[in-house]
């Protein structure tokens, strides 16, 4: 899970490849590098953000290279380990992205016959592969090492004197630029937005050779034609502008957002497809898991069909019986678990929707059929704006099911969440960034809610933070709950606003504070609680967004209080294509 | 050369329409205030322009970011005043600049005219000279800038854009610019006064109405949406992606309607109106004189005139806005304004509402068959 880009053409190519990284950081930033073909292989390589090292790099000549950065599977962050990888005679450099499950055996293999590792990454092994076969003619070289190789990879390779790049995927994400005498490549079409609008999206098993201005992709040694798509994504949404944080951007970016993915509609045949279901399953990870229990909670009481959630991850361990449609939601269209369980839902027959962001994707040529959302690109760590949208495809899905019961509730949701963007939740804050722990409690579909707002505050300002259903706070963390440790509650109007004011005063008993998010003008719950956070009284639907966007605000500005990076928080990286 | 802009005001006089956005971001003829400045820029080869934002400074910054120009943005912390928010810009100057309220309408041949100066101020002549820095001249020299007197000696007011040289930034000691001119001029720096041709102001609410006519006269025309056939248009219409026109509904421009709208069918639409995205105008509805901004809905047979509506105003059928004349106290000052209607953002009335020379708060609600006059919190519910 790490990103790569390669440009040859006209321009300078350092240039270029340093701001396709720039673009890429969020799949992984613990290290860099990249090589060009000057008048020899000149790479240049660092620990770190690419914003601390680029300067290093500016020396680097020639107009065809590629660049890599990395968040680091086999081997730790270093400069060593940071890519590109070079052979012996460092006359050929390799970017990777993916996993080589068997690189312990060639590396063997290799090392028998001579050739000497530097790093401990799996990729190097696909250099010295490729020295072993090269005799001048590097696609020749390539096309001999992948079948060797078992995994899933992206590889860009570049080699001393000639003006080419042979690029290869299967089973991680690749995308070719188009531009004037001019090509790119890249993991993800972000890169490629500030050169070109027309971008081929390869296909596994596919590989390209590239010169300035021409590429040819051949697939089974075949040369093989692949349409060229126009992406309307626009670079300035890719660009921070004057915001502090690409987080802040992306969650004031949500009213628009989510009205763009409600009025883009479904299409008849995914329409065809959720109408036929008589059981809906459906896979994700991380905030995606969330939107989909969120769903779950809306559906089976609104629509009166069963709704099962699996998680991404654990899904092969136990494999349940599968029936009816499965849907897979994805941001990044990338993520191996889901589509590993994805695969397997395919196997037995059933039909496959996928929820996703990005265009092209990976998970999109899996499900039968797919339901974009209208994000545009999410370049902060922990999702916001595609959180949203999620919601907006997945509550148009119920509102289907409804047969348009929530048509007015979803058309005028984008008003509510600019309303909430205004609210001030200094105080609450404050209270956060002095914790070391928080719960998020809610019932219903708030409790979900609760847990993604506990997910947000922990990925980005490190504070401990756990998702509770309210009635189960009782049944153990009630022991954790102090004066030091505030709760946050979600308590609106409905069937469960009863026990939710009781829960919170059960909470006050045990002293620890309360932060609660209910209707504005509810004077009774804010005269029991220590701080209210008032969201518009409005539709059910429209709630469960609303309080999710004061639950994102807080945690942003608890991390900002605490002076965390919010768009790169340790550890993490946005889009998991490792298991 | 450089420029400044200024928009970190919320516009307070303009309330309740400031509620989401500075007044720089209010749109007229569908189009924020502080665009037309920048194009007045952009028109005159200035393309180094920096933007202080403050108050909402999300809704600036994402909308700046859209734009194609390269725009800085600086943000000043809190709304202290002018001079404060040009020392907020001060680290991104290196050179002759304009400075440039982002909420005033300005031609791009006035900019022409001061950028060719240093030290120098733009000055027009307006009817109503108390509600501005009146300015006193000789011979083409400013000799005294009194700050929203009682009684104005002349007519002659600042519009708030100046050209200054790098050590303007030296004699701003208090936390508005006319002090620092003032400053200036004592220390017997010369500060040139150049007539503007084309400069607006909106001070009230009710002054975008004339703002968003004058912005009208200058749209593209051009037809997006989907218009059905027995549509009639005359003048300048411009409409835009998404939106559906529907049978026998009669526009005549200027009128610039947003994207994604649903209008008609028999909906009339007279001159000077901007209508934003996503708004509803149901059957037998007539508009007239009004801007209208985004997710507006008012309801059939509706007669709206002379009014401004502010973002997702939900009016059900038979609206009226009826424009009169009364007494109307603003910002502590008493005026008498004709005009039909100023809604906040969110205001929902129900059947058979008459405004009458209103200004409503965001968020008012109003009961079955009303007259509304004169001013309503934000909040209210009228029953």
């Amino acid at each position: 899970m790490c990103g790569i880009v390669g440009y040859i053409g006209r321009r300078e190519a350092t240039p270029v490849l340093i701001q396709g990284l720039k673009r890429l950081e969020y799949r992984g930033y613990d290290s860099f590098g990249i090589a060009t073909v000057g008048s020899a292989i000149e790479i240049y390589k660092k620990t770190g953000r690419i914003s601390d090292g680029e300067a290093g790099a500016a020396g680097l000549a020639g107009s065809t290279g590629i660049g890599h950065t990395r968040w680091a599977t086999h081997g730790e962050p270093s400069d060593l380990n940071a890519h590109p990888h070079t052979d012996c005679s460092g006359r050929i450099a390799v970017v990777h992205n993916g996993v080589i499950e068997n690189y312990a055996e060639l590396k063997r293999q290799l090392e028998g016959r001579g050739h000497t590792f530097r790093s401990e990454t799996d990729t190097e092994v696909i250099a010295h592969l490729i020295e072993e076969h090269y005799g001048g003619d590097l696609l020749a070289a390539v096309n001999a090492t992948l079948p060797l190789l078992r995994g899933s990879y992206a590889v860009l390779v570049i080699a001393e004197d000639t003006q080419q790049i042979v690029a290869a995927r299967d089973a991680s994400p690749l995308v070719l630029g188009i531009g004037d005498a001019e090509v790119f490549a890249a993991s993800d079409m972000t890169p490629l937005l500030e050169y070109t609008e027309r971008v081929i999206f390869l296909e596994d098993g596919d590989v390209a050779d590239l010169a300035p201005g021409r590429y040819t992709i051949y697939h089974d040694g075949l040369a093989v034609e692949r349409p060229i798509e126009l992406i309307n994504w626009c670079v300035e949404d890719t660009r921070k502008g004057g915001f502090a944080h690409y987080m802040l951007k992306e969650i004031y970016e949500q009213p628009q957002s989510f009205y763009e993915t409600i009025r883009a509609g479904i299409d008849e045949r995914v329409q065809r497809m959720v109408m036929e279901a008589d059981e809906i399953t459906l896979v994700a990870c991380g905030t995606s898991y969330h939107t989909a229990l969120i769903f779950k909670y809306l559906a089976e009481p609104l629509c009166g069909i069963p709704v099962r959630v699996e998680m991404g991850s654990e899904f092969k361990y136990f494999t349940p019986p599968l029936r009816g449609l499965v849907i897979a939601v994805s941001q990044s269209g990338e993520t191996a678990d889901t589509i590993a369980a994805l695969k397997m839902a395919k196997a037995r027959n059933c039909p496959t929707l996928a929820i996703t962001n990005m265009q092209g994707s990976t998970v999109t040529r899996v499900a039968d059929e797919t339901l974009l959302m209208r994000a545009g690109p999410e370049i902060g760590v922990a999702a916001t704006k595609s959180y949203t949208a999620q919601l907006a495809a997945l509550m148009q899905i119920v509102n289907l099911r409804c047969e348009g019961a929530f048509d007015d509730a979803l058309s005028h949701a984008h008003l509510a969440i600019g309303d909430v963007l205004l609210q001030d939740v200094h105080e609450a804050v404050a209270l956060c960034a002095k914790a070391e722990h928080v719960f998020f409690v809610g019932r219903g579909p708030f409790y979900p809610v609760s847990m993604e707002g506990a997910l947000k505050m922990k990925e980005i300002s490190y504070v401990h933070a756990e998702g509770y259903a309210a009635g189960e706070l009782k049944h153990g963390p009630f022991a954790l709950l102090t004066p030091e440790t505030p709760v946050v509650a979600v308590c609106t109007p409905g069937p469960t606003y009863g026990v939710m004011a009781s829960n919170i005063k059960e909470m006050k008993a045990r002293k620890a504070p309360v932060i609660a998010l209910g209707v504005a003008g509810d004077t009774e719950l804010a005269e029991i609680v220590d701080i209210f956070i008032p969201i518009p009284n409005t539709h059910l639907l429209v709630q469960v967004l609303t309080a999710s966007v004061v639950l994102q605000l807080l945690a942003y500005h608890t991390a900002c209080a605490l002076q965390r990076d919010v768009d790169k928080p340790r550890n993490l990286a946005k889009s998991v294509t490792v298991e | 050369m450089q420029a400044v802009i200024l928009a970190a005001g919320e516009g307070s006089r303009l309330r309740p329409l400031t509620r989401s956005k500075p007044k720089a971001m209010l749109p007229v003829a569908n189009r924020p205030i502080i665009e037309y400045v920048i194009d007045a820029l952009l028109e005159n080869g200035i393309r180094d322009i920096v933007v202080v934002v403050g108050y909402r400074k999300e809704e600036v910054i994402r909308h700046l970011n859209r734009l194609d120009a390269p725009i800085q943005i600086v943000v000043q912390e809190r709304q202290l005043g002018t001079a404060d928010a040009l020392r907020a810009a001060e680290s991104e100057i290196t050179d002759d600049f304009l400075v440039l309220p982002g909420d005033n309408y300005i031609d791009a041949g006035s900019i022409a005219r001061i950028k060719e100066e240093r030290n120098a101020m733009l000055v027009a002549e307006h009817q109503n000279p108390s509600n501005f820095g009146v300015v006193v001249i000789k011979n083409g020299i400013v000799r005294e800038i009194v700050e929203k007197p009682e009684d104005a000696p002349t007519f002659t007011v600042s519009t708030g854009i100046y050209s200054f040289t790098l050590d303007v930034f030296s004699y701003l000691q208090t936390n508005e610019i006319p002090d620092a001119i003032a400053a200036m001029i004592a220390s017997g720096r010369r500060i040139r006064a150049i007539p503007a041709d084309d400069w607006q102001d909106a001070v009230y609410p009710w002054d975008l109405l004339k703002l968003n006519s004058r912005m009208l006269r200058g749209i593209k025309p051009g037809i997006a949406g989907e218009v059905d056939a027995s549509v009639i248009r005359r003048g300048a219409v411009r409409i835009g992606t998404g939106t559906t026109i529907g049978p026998n509904t009669v526009i005549y421009g200027p009128v610039t309607i947003g994207s994604n709208c649903n209008i008609g069918p028999n909906t009339v639409i007279m001159p000077d109106v901007s209508i934003g995205d996503r708004v509803v105008l149901e059957p037998f509805t007539y508009v007239a004189d009004s801007l209208i901004m985004s997710d507006v809905t008012v309801g059939s047979h509706s007669r709206i005139v002379s009014a401004v509506f502010g973002q997702g105003c939900i009016l059900a059928d038979h609206t009226t806005t009826y424009p009169s004349a009364s007494l109307i106290e603003v910002g502590d000052r008493i005026q008498r304004e004709e005009f039909g209607a100023v809604l906040g953002e969110g205001v929902r009335a129900a059947p058979f509402t008459t405004f009458k020379n209103c200004i409503a708060g965001n968020g008012v609600t109003i009961g079955k068959g009303k007259t509304v006059i004169g001013i309503i919190e934000d909040g209210t519910r009228v029953m």
